[in-house]
């Protein structure tokens, strides 16, 4: 799961919606490491983790009618890490990792604080970038040894007919 | 609801099982005996706009299945994305169309009548009214209730209903088993009138039940 929005584009502030994405797939140790002090940091829970289902839609060849795909195991979670009209951190995480949705909705939190930005951007979305880009290139990796070349023989189509008509 | 919205809303139940049942038993409380003041624990942070008690009994009432409408001082609250985020309720337009109507104190509520009552077959259907309103301790304007619930009559004095409201509770009591049924609803307090209780100026003879 790598998208084309998660290569960092220079001289563009990231929009939230580009590191949620980047951090709805972050493997729970990069958020540990990168979070380290803010993440045993208590939190004013508005909604606290809680799993449940989500249906799936997808479009065949992505343009086709939409269709029910299945449904996927979900965890969210929405906090604020101080009291008032602190930024609300939201996460949604495929799974039911509790604390992996935890440390995403803080990461959040922070990410919408100006002064932490710059530093969790180095720390956290790069690491998770070239993590999720090791994982795409892997999977490429794998799946290209399955991969035919089908050499098809060109069927001269057309000749017989045009003899059938000579005669 | 918008990622804005969201800013300004606070959390919900401490814990949301305990907290949704205490605030149920308060709510079956309020309308077995109606009229009798019950006090709405308040485990759970509430908006800043209406009243606590009221806050607090739809939070734990309502869920995804559920349509709401709020008077337009709550519309324009923050009680709106507070109770659509926690709850998931659907808020609509037009009171008609609600399964609850909540009303702050100082808008105008909607009529009795214009409110879904319900149908014979299924009375159920019919829409819940929570009014925040002042209880006062006047003795001569005081209503004196009586009906299932109550052991002869009970007295209720509040605040804030349009003057006209005890003759919409008679047409309301007049339709059973369809009407609606109302809270009414003071900062830390909620008081039943369900659809069965009858308000009269005088007392009426002693323990006339209602079949």
């Amino acid at each position: 799961m790598f998208h084309a929005f998660d290569n960092a584009e220079p001289n563009r502030p990231m929009d939230r919606q580009a590191w949620m994405a980047l951090l709805a797939r972050a493997p729970q140790g990069l958020l540990e490491a990168a979070l380290a002090a803010h993440a045993h940091a208590d939190v004013r829970w508005l909604r606290r983790p809680e799993t449940g289902l989500m249906m799936v839609q997808g479009r065949a060849g992505g343009t086709g009618e939409r269709f029910n795909l299945g449904e996927v195991t979900v965890t969210r979670c929405a906090l604020r890490l101080a009291a008032g009209d602190a930024p609300v951190g939201v996460a949604y995480v495929v799974g039911r990792n509790q604390r992996q949705a935890r440390l995403a909705a803080v990461a959040d939190a922070l990410l919408q604080e100006p002064a932490h930005q710059a530093a969790l951007e180095l720390n956290l979305l790069e690491p998770i970038r070239v993590h999720l880009h090791n994982e795409a290139a892997q999977r490429h990796a794998r799946a290209q040894t399955t991969k035919v070349e089908f050499f098809t023989v060109a069927r001269e189509s057309g000749s017989a007919t045009e003899e059938e008509d000579d005669a | 609801m918008k990622a804005t919205d969201l800013q300004h809303i606070v959390g919900g139940f401490e814990h949301e099982a305990f907290g949704s049942q205490a605030a149920f038993r308060a709510a079956m409380n309020a309308l077995s005996y109606p009229g009798r003041w019950a006090p709405m624990p308040m485990q759970a942070e509430r908006p800043r706009q209406g009243h606590g008690a009221a806050a607090v009994l739809l939070l734990a009432l309502l869920d995804a299945d559920c349509t709401l409408w709020l008077s337009p001082t709550l519309a324009a609250s923050d009680a709106a994305p507070w109770l659509r985020f926690h709850t998931g309720c659907q808020l609509v337009t037009e009171a008609s169309e609600a399964q609850f109507v909540w009303v702050a104190a100082g808008d105008a509520m909607p009529a009795l009548a214009s409110l879904a009552c319900g149908s014979d077959n299924q009375p159920d259907h019919s829409t819940t009214c929570i009014l925040d309103v002042r209880a006062t301790d006047g003795e001569s304007d005081a209503w004196v209730l009586s009906g299932p619930g109550i052991q002869g009559t009970a007295r209720l004095a509040v605040d804030g209903l349009p003057p006209d409201f005890a003759t919409q509770w008679a047409h309301n009591h007049a339709a059973f088993p369809r009407g609606v049924d109302v809270f009414l609803s003071t900062p830390t307090h909620v008081a039943g009138l369900p659809r069965t209780t009858r308000i009269g100026a005088t007392a009426p003879q002693p323990h006339t039940e209602e079949a």
